[in-house]
């Protein structure tokens, strides 16, 4: 049964928040009064310097949204890859769904902009409640397999039916007025990414995410604890899924101009990426590889690192984004299995109340053994 | 619409290029077989075996580069040597690295495997497609509507072949069954005196192997371009090793024709019913084949 129930890569860990300080080492209030203030000063400088009001630019605060995008698109991946273990190779099909409803509803049936996003949401969510009622009647890795020809049906067909694209042109998704400049489109998009965030975390703090856990871990050991395997795993689907169309609506709204070619099985491969990259299972890991892969080509193109390889490769550097993607998914699975999320490590836990220290494991107790593969 | 029923052009045609089409997923599908049967995994990384192989082929078809200009003769073994190089570095490199995790694991590095590739031939070749001349040059058969060239009938040929020496390797060699018995029982198997990294070299050099043979066939009946088995052969292929039973090696040539046979049928429906009538045809059997039959067409045991 090595099938069943794969566990991912990295270790499960940050499930639990490195809440647990080791015992007889607390921050003085003025320790805790410091980790409030950089917190916040870092909050602020996100919230603030990608727009224009701050260093970046309308441009810039628009790459800074799709990062955003990105970042609620992990966290949806990571819920199935990450929770239950699962592979989803067809997520740009939940996501183009997504995107289609918030602009068939906007423009076509002439919903109110909240509305558009409930669509979206119900829109993956049924999506994902179909996919995953076929993925719990198989076992293991053929999910991967149908979720891989459920993106492509979608794309090749689905997202060709002229009625739901308006033809080739795209279905236009225009924003309202109060989100008409990049700059709040950016803020739009931190708030639904905090949104997302919180219910994550709820998620993982209820009984349903450690039920999750567990069944991740061992599906008969949690059955034989009472829990009910196809009632969760049929949950972190469907919650996957709506996230999923969530961040579709997002990013309907953003090219404001939805069109079918969008959602290849390339961006798929991404979204497992950024997703592995970022670290399996940390909301702050997968937030940040989210946020890297959809900045990576703006970034390599801003610090010249294009320019670099352009005498070599002549026309072909731009595709060095592509390039450097696989290279570190395949660096972070070999060498580096807990993704960003591990060497952001040493900064989560001073954040979470311990002492600075770039060796700290050992000291984390329990947690740090528990998500190991130890059991070979 | 025409109503009545043109055997030739209803029928046959679609039967014909069908078979022909399936036999490239057929083979591409054996070396996603093999790997299922020895690694348990899905080998994303299968169909930039081939691509590479093409892309060597070319080069060497035509002198470019680094690469002397050679007659088909030795190209083909020369491309075929690459693909064995290649399955057996990223054996080295990736998979044995890998080898007690997850197989989710696996499956993620293989698809990132495959992105590495087509970068990288995006970097030496771009993307421009290019065309490469046939093994055979010349049509067995030509009636307007239905063209059958020799190097069609050369893939179904070699794909049958390969078919049946694969399975007999499985069944009648030393090699094979340690395959299957490190697939089943790794620590048992090396107490026996079976070097496991040994049988994991070997398996994957012969996945790169079948991989630059699919290639290699395939090359001369399409445009090449960087990813292009990956983007046009491999989810049929995967659909059609499932199919036949996705650790059947007959079984990834029979669902590999059959695949190929729905697809062409799946294509005339018009695109105003339903747009990308061929790939719905292949989901609704990938899906009715895992709920109804999970174990395919050929297959013993999921």
């Amino acid at each position: 049964m090595t099938l069943t129930a794969p566990a991912p890569s990295a270790p499960a860990a940050p499930m639990e928040p490195p809440g647990d300080a080791p015992q007889g080492w607390a921050p003085s209030p003025r320790g805790w009064a410091v980790r409030y203030a950089v917190l916040v000063a870092f909050f602020l400088a996100v919230v603030v310097l990608p727009t224009s009001r701050g260093l970046g630019s309308e441009d810039f605060a628009g790459r800074f949204a799709d990062a955003a995008i990105f970042a609620v698109i992990a966290l949806s991946v990571n819920v199935i890859l990450g929770y239950t273990g699962q592979l989803s190779l067809g997520h740009q099909g939940f996501v183009g769904a997504g995107a289609f409803a918030a602009a068939y509803g906007a423009t076509v049936l002439g919903l109110p902009f909240a509305f558009t996003f409930v669509l979206a949401a119900v829109v993956g969510a049924v999506f994902a409640l179909g996919i995953g009622a076929v993925a719990l009647r198989i076992t293991g890795l053929y999910l991967a397999l149908i979720t891989l020809v459920f993106g492509l049906t979608l794309e090749r067909s689905l997202f060709e039916v002229p009625a739901l694209t308006n033809g080739g042109a795209g279905q236009p998704a225009d924003r309202p007025d109060w989100l008409l400049s990049n700059d709040n489109f950016y803020w739009f998009c931190l708030a639904a990414l905090a949104v997302v965030l919180y219910v994550d975390w709820r998620l993982t703090r209820s009984k349903a995410g450690r039920a999750l856990l567990a069944l991740r871990e061992n599906e008969r050991v949690a059955e034989a604890f009472g829990v009910n395997v196809t009632s969760y795993k049929l949950l972190a689907f469907v919650l996957s899924g709506a996230i999923a169309g969530l961040g579709g609506a997002l990013f309907a709204y953003r090219e404001q101009s939805v069109v079918g070619v969008s959602f290849s099985f390339e961006l798929a491969l991404t979204f497992v990426l950024m997703t592995v990259v970022g670290g399996l299972n940390s909301r702050v890991g997968v937030v940040a590889g989210g946020s890297l892969f959809a900045l990576l080509d703006y970034l390599l193109e801003k610090f010249h690192l294009t320019d670099l390889v352009e005498p070599l490769l002549g026309e072909s550097a731009q595709f060095s984004g592509r390039f450097l993607g696989a290279f570190l998914l395949l660096i972070t699975l070999i060498f580096n299995p807990g993704g960003i999320a591990q060497q952001l490590k040493p900064i989560t836990r001073w954040f979470a109340g311990q002492r600075f220290s770039l060796h700290g494991d050992h000291e984390s107790g329990p947690a740090a053994v528990e998500g190991s593969h130890v059991r070979a | 619409m025409n109503v009545a029923l043109d055997v030739q052009a209803d029928l046959l045609t679609p039967v014909i290029t069908g078979t022909v089409q399936g036999s490239i997923y057929g083979l591409l599908g054996l070396g996603l077989v093999l790997l299922y049967k020895s690694n348990r995994i899905f080998n994303f990384a299968q169909g930039e075996f081939g691509t590479v192989a093409a892309f060597v082929v070319a080069a060497l078809l035509t002198g470019r580069g680094i690469f002397p200009q050679v007659p088909y003769v030795l190209a083909i073994p020369i491309a075929l040597a690459v693909g064995v190089l290649l399955g057996l570095i990223v054996e080295r490199l990736v998979v044995r690295p890998l080898f007690s995790q997850p197989k989710v694991t696996l499956v993620v590095a293989t698809a990132g495997v495959a992105l590495l590739l087509v970068s990288l031939e995006l970097f030496v070749i771009g993307v421009n497609g290019e065309q490469v001349r046939p093994i055979v040059a010349g049509d067995l058969l030509n009636t307007g509507g239905l063209r059958v060239t020799y190097q069609q009938l050369i893939v179904v040929l070699v794909l049958v072949v390969l078919a049946v020496l694969a399975a007999l390797f499985f069944s009648r060699t030393r090699t094979g069954t340690a395959i299957i018995a490190v697939s089943q029982e790794p620590t048992a198997t090396s107490l026996v005196g079976i070097s496991v990294n040994r049988v994991s070299a070997i398996t994957w050099g012969m996945a790169g192997g079948l991989g630059a043979i699919a290639g290699i066939l395939l090359a001369p009946t399409t445009i090449i371009a960087p990813g292009f088995m990956t983007a046009a052969t491999l989810i049929p292929a995967f659909t059609a090793a499932v199919l036949g039973g996705i650790s059947s090696l007959p079984g990834a040539f029979v669902g590999g024709v059959v695949i190929g046979v729905i697809e062409q049928f799946g294509a005339r429906i018009p695109t105003e019913v339903v747009p990308g009538g061929n790939s719905v045809v292949v989901f609704a059997v990938l899906l009715l084949v895992l709920l109804v039959r999970p174990a395919g067409l050929l297959g013993k045991e999921v």
